[in-house]
């Protein structure tokens, strides 16, 4: 199919010539010479509605009044957009739209005197004039009455008398004030394919609701966002920030929370945070977030909980102190532990800056590469293989995924982990492309799927392998034989026994692949946090290899936290310093001694996981934690523990000092999101009163062990420090990327004596180790974390049912569990959402690091 | 009688998204009303959400969300019967059964409705329960008719 090239069109708006697109509407052209028209349902990006008839125009020979944002533009084209008969009718239709909505304040001749009589009487549950509307300000049902000079409603006053909702997690709905022009329906269906609004009922007791009014969660909500974002009046309005007014500052900046790391909106007041969300007025294109970008980011900035002054523990008492006694304190006692006892773990949703520099205040003063940041990767090589896999192959750009043809997810829950791609998957899936997805259980994405597999937990790489063998007997060429090499004893029989896929699926999937000239291959977390995680990498590359030359084949690897491959890429890692330079390789030792002006150590340190395991008196023996890490009982074993957390948490418990620390929204700085882009970080709002940067924290400790090399004014001094040492872009050419990788056959069964396989949900809903849902009673709703579910098989097997206890038992502990039956489970298996305290069941270690385990289930 | 919605379901192509209208009355006319359960299934099938379901089925008057009574009672209000005071009639009603129209009491005896017209302008106010008309209605004579329907 040859690409049309489109025409452009001049036309003629109120005199003023335009240039256009042909195919474009009225309403985009007058939009780009800067002529408004009033419009409340009109949406950007999303299908043309014209429901609300405001944006209504007059054409020459044209009958009648056509809508502005439905209407295509012609050649030769002249509208009118603001005539007295247009005014009247427009101010008709906003009369009508007005008759069911509070209306007396947006009418009243008296209003501009209001604001300074009624700011006291605010906070009732019921909404009747604008002063006692949550959107008071913000409110574009006051500027289109301002724009069309309404002066009266001619129709009676109806009020609906709808019970607000005020139950729901983050954001409340008071339909009494909605006045149905249907862009949250829209929004949520055309956009983010939730698919939980919908109007129901008709005429005049239509309403946006849900099925059978259930609840939002019941019907699947999301909790993106999105309807909030654009719903021109309070009829939805977030929890947080009502009735704070309007923002008088709005700042760009960046999400830390997945990998994906979205541009987000912060709208300010003052020094607080009132939401993240559009520019005032500018409803009509928000940015698209997902529950933690959206709602989170005020919520832990501003959390009462916030510890602004630094303690010391004192008699098992924290004792506040000045930021100079404490970091006195701290230096002088971490001067007895440099080397090997050392060691710190940082966190990849923090800036590239700060882990720079807490990576070279670890190597440069305490001598030690014991540095990490909390992780569950499990095998430390994985993201500089992915490093060098990417020099090569430049990473998926997230909107090349609505170009490609098809597109094959393995081991992902994107709608929990990266909800934005989920959403371009989504899209994809109704733009009819082919999407093919491989997991161990049934997730959301299963409704945008073509064809959905199941495999057994932890079975990723007999899945990935079977993949491979049927490949190279498909496409016979020089590689494929190279590659069977490889698979000589690989036993195709026993891996579709362990993975429980079936040999025609296998054969179905790889055709389709095949088939395929644009190919997308998503790998996620149940692929990338599991032992096997490097075969399985290897074995992703040889397939990619096997795809037809012809055909374009990328693979997009769904890391988790928002900076870990640029945190990674800073040197925060035990076997490598920045720019992934090893640590064994005497030259780059060499280099950053140099740069750094010191003389490095070149013995490899151990990952957070195995500092933790080795607190002991000849093992560590201090340690400083950025953010929040599971409280393992190892801790009381460290001689110096300097916790930096925002809040005071299970692990503080066995700090020695504890020092307050900035959240994302305080803090200038960068990040390199999956794309590879590098994106900027910019201060919100300045720290809360009482607390410094790290970096600030870092270089005066640093300072005071008489130590140079620290003496930073600002964040941009560090940056430019960086750029000069480490490619942020990834532009050295890595070795040939192109080669046949040789694949282990691991097949491990499940014993008689663990023969549940429990799926591990990694949770991605903590900020620097925080969990979220311990900070915020409304994530607590959404996340129901600490359940263990069960599939419907299990719980027959068992004789459970929802509610019962049973005991959950695994090689490393047990514990009493109610559990749930899942629907979404298939076999004898179990899932289940962790946060810290349930992490000593999984593993010796910090236990991130597992996507599934075998586990014992008894009744009782 | 479970399992017909599976049934019907079986019958109509899972791709034709413009079959929920005849899938959602098939049903209806099978189970006497839409359940809960049967837009789940529904929802499944068509791969439309259970919400633009329910918002659909209920834009129709047709369609109705809860189980008939043993005794289906409608209650005109067209303008003969309006002028005679059916309003009248309806609220005594509503107090006398305790359900709204649309909806069934919770011993199944009655379901309650409310029609335009129902063509005996003549006898007005009138109240049909099942096939029977009872004309000139008052509030007084509504007890008594209601006795003769278990």
């Amino acid at each position: 199919m040859s690409i049309q090239k489109t025409q452009n069109i001049t036309i003629k708006i109120d005199g003023k010539q335009v240039r256009v697109p042909e195919g474009s509407t009225v309403l985009q052209a007058a939009r780009k010479a800067d002529i408004y028209i009033p419009t409340l349902c009109y949406l950007d990006k999303l299908k043309n509605y014209g429901g609300c008839r405001l944006c209504i125009v007059e054409i020459k020979n044209t009958r009648g009044f056509p809508t502005a944002c439905t209407t295509p533009v012609s050649q030769g084209m002249e509208v009118t957009t603001k005539s007295s008969e247009l005014q009247e009718l427009r101010q008709e239709i906003l009369e009508l739209v007005l008759s069911e909505h509070p209306f007396t304040c947006l009418i009243c001749k008296d209003k501009e005197n209001c604001a300074d009589f009624m700011h006291t009487i605010r906070k009732v549950s019921i909404t009747t004039g604008c002063n006692f509307c949550t959107n008071n300000g913000n409110c574009e049902l006051q500027d289109l009455v301002d724009y069309l000079e309404l002066k009266d409603v001619r129709f009676p006053i109806t009020y609906r008398n709808i019970k607000p909702i005020k139950d729901n997690p983050f954001y409340e709905l008071d339909y009494n004030l909605c006045v149905l022009c249907g862009r949250c329906v829209r929004i949520c269906n055309e956009e983010r394919y939730s698919e939980v609004l919908a109007f129901v009922q008709r005429g005049n007791s239509s309403i946006v609701g849900t099925a059978f009014g259930e609840s939002q969660k019941d019907a699947g909500c999301e909790y993106c966002g999105a309807c909030v974002d654009v719903c021109p009046t309070g009829s939805i309005s977030e929890k947080m920030g009502q009735w704070v007014g309007v923002a008088d500052k709005s700042i760009r900046t960046t999400c830390p929370f997945c990998s994906i790391a979205c541009t987000m909106n912060i709208n300010t007041k003052g020094n607080r945070i009132i939401n993240v969300g559009p520019e005032p007025g500018k409803r009509t294109e928000p940015l698209q977030l997902c529950v933690r970008g959206k709602f989170v980011p005020g919520d832990i900035t501003h959390h009462p909980d916030r510890i602004r002054k630094p303690l010391i523990k004192k008699d098992n008492k924290w004792i506040e102190v000045t930021w100079e006694k404490a970091l006195k304190y701290s230096a002088d006692n971490l001067e007895g532990y440099r080397g090997n006892r050392f060691g710190l773990i940082g966190s990849a949703q923090d800036s590239i800056e700060n882990n720079y520099i807490l990576q070279k205040f670890t190597c440069k003063v305490m001598r030690s590469n014991n540095v990490d940041l909390l992780s569950g990767y499990p095998n430390k090589t994985l993201l500089k293989k992915i490093h060098e896999f990417h020099s090569v192959f430049p990473p998926v750009q997230i909107d090349d995924i609505l170009k490609a043809e098809t597109i094959f997810i393995i081991g992902a829950n994107c709608d929990i982990s990266h909800p934005i791609i989920e959403n371009r998957i989504r899209k994809s899936y109704k733009a009819g492309k082919l999407v093919i997805v491989a997991n161990n259980h049934y997730n959301k994405t299963y409704n945008f799927s073509n064809k959905y597999v199941i495999y057994q937990p932890g079975k990723e790489l007999s899945f990935l392998l079977l993949l491979l063998s049927e490949l190279i007997t498909r496409n016979k060429n020089k590689i494929s034989k190279e590659i069977s090499g490889f698979l000589k004893n690989f036993n195709i029989k026993k891996a579709v026994e362990d993975c429980g896929v079936s040999v025609k699926e296998i054969k179905d999937i790889s055709a389709s692949l095949l088939k395929s000239h644009n190919l997308i291959i998503m790998v996620g977390d149940n692929v990338l946090r599991t032992a096997d995680n490097l075969s399985n990498f290897k074995t992703l590359l040889n397939l990619k290899l096997m795809m037809k030359k012809s055909a374009r084949c990328q693979i997009l690897f769904l890391l988790d936290e928002g900076n870990r491959y640029g945190a990674t890429l800073a040197g925060m890692h035990p076997d490598y310093l920045g720019g992934f330079d090893e640590v064994d390789d005497k030259a780059l030792i060499n280099k950053w001694s140099d740069n750094w002006n010191t003389k490095l150590g070149n013995t490899g340190g151990v990952s957070a996981d195995e500092m933790v395991n080795n607190i002991s008196e000849d093992g560590i023996t201090s340690m400083y934690v950025i953010g929040d890490i599971p409280a393992h009982t190892n801790l009381s074993g460290l001689e110096f523990f300097v916790q930096q957390n925002m809040f005071l948490t299970e692990t503080s418990k066995y700090a020695d000092v504890f020092l307050p620390l900035t959240g994302f929204t305080e803090v200038e700085g960068h990040a390199i999101n999956i794309e590879g882009e590098l994106k900027k970080i910019n201060p919100v709002i300045h720290p809360l009163e009482g607390i410094h940067y790290t970096w600030e924290v870092i270089s005066e400790i640093a300072g005071k062990m008489s130590e140079k090399g620290f003496n930073y004014k600002k964040t941009s001094d560090i940056f430019t420090e960086v750029k000069s040492f480490i490619d942020l872009k990834n532009s050295s050419a890595a070795k040939n990327q192109n080669k046949v990788l040789p694949v282990s056959l691991a097949v491990s069964g499940k014993t008689d004596k663990f023969p549940v396989s429990l799926i591990i949900e990694p949770n991605c809903f903590h900020y620097m180790g925080n969990i979220l849902s311990a900070l915020i009673p409304d994530m607590k709703v959404i996340r129901e974390e600490g359940i263990l579910c069960v599939s419907p098989e299990l719980a027959g097997h068992l004789n459970i049912k929802d509610g019962d206890n049973v005991m959950l038992t695994t090689e490393f502990g047990k514990s009493k569990q109610r559990i749930k039956i899942m629907s979404d489970l298939i076999g004898k298996t179990a899932f289940f959402k962790p946060v810290w305290e349930h992490l000593y069941l999984f593993g010796k270690g910090l236990s991130l690091d597992r996507g599934y385990i075998n586990v014992k289930i008894e009744k009782g | 009688m479970p399992g017909s919605t599976n049934t019907i379901l079986e019958q109509n192509p899972s791709n034709d998204k413009g079959s929920l209208i005849t899938i959602l009355q098939e049903v209806q006319k099978e189970e006497g009303y839409i359940s809960q359960e049967a837009i789940v299934k529904i929802s499944r099938h068509l791969r439309i959400s259970r919400s633009t379901i329910y918002g659909v089925a209920t834009f129709y008057s047709q369609f109705r969300f809860n189980p008939p009574g043993r005794n289906s009672i409608k209650i005109c209000l067209g303008t003969a019967c309006h002028v005679q005071g059916g309003d009248f009639l309806l609220n005594a009603l509503q107090l006398e059964i305790g359900i709204k129209p649309g909806e069934t009491t919770e011993d199944r005896r009655f379901d309650l409705g409310r029609v335009a017209c129902l063509g005996c302008c003549a006898l007005a106010p009138v109240m049909m329960v099942n096939n029977n008309i009872h004309s000139r209605m008052s509030v007084i004579k509504l007890r008594e008719v209601l006795s003769k329907y278990e």
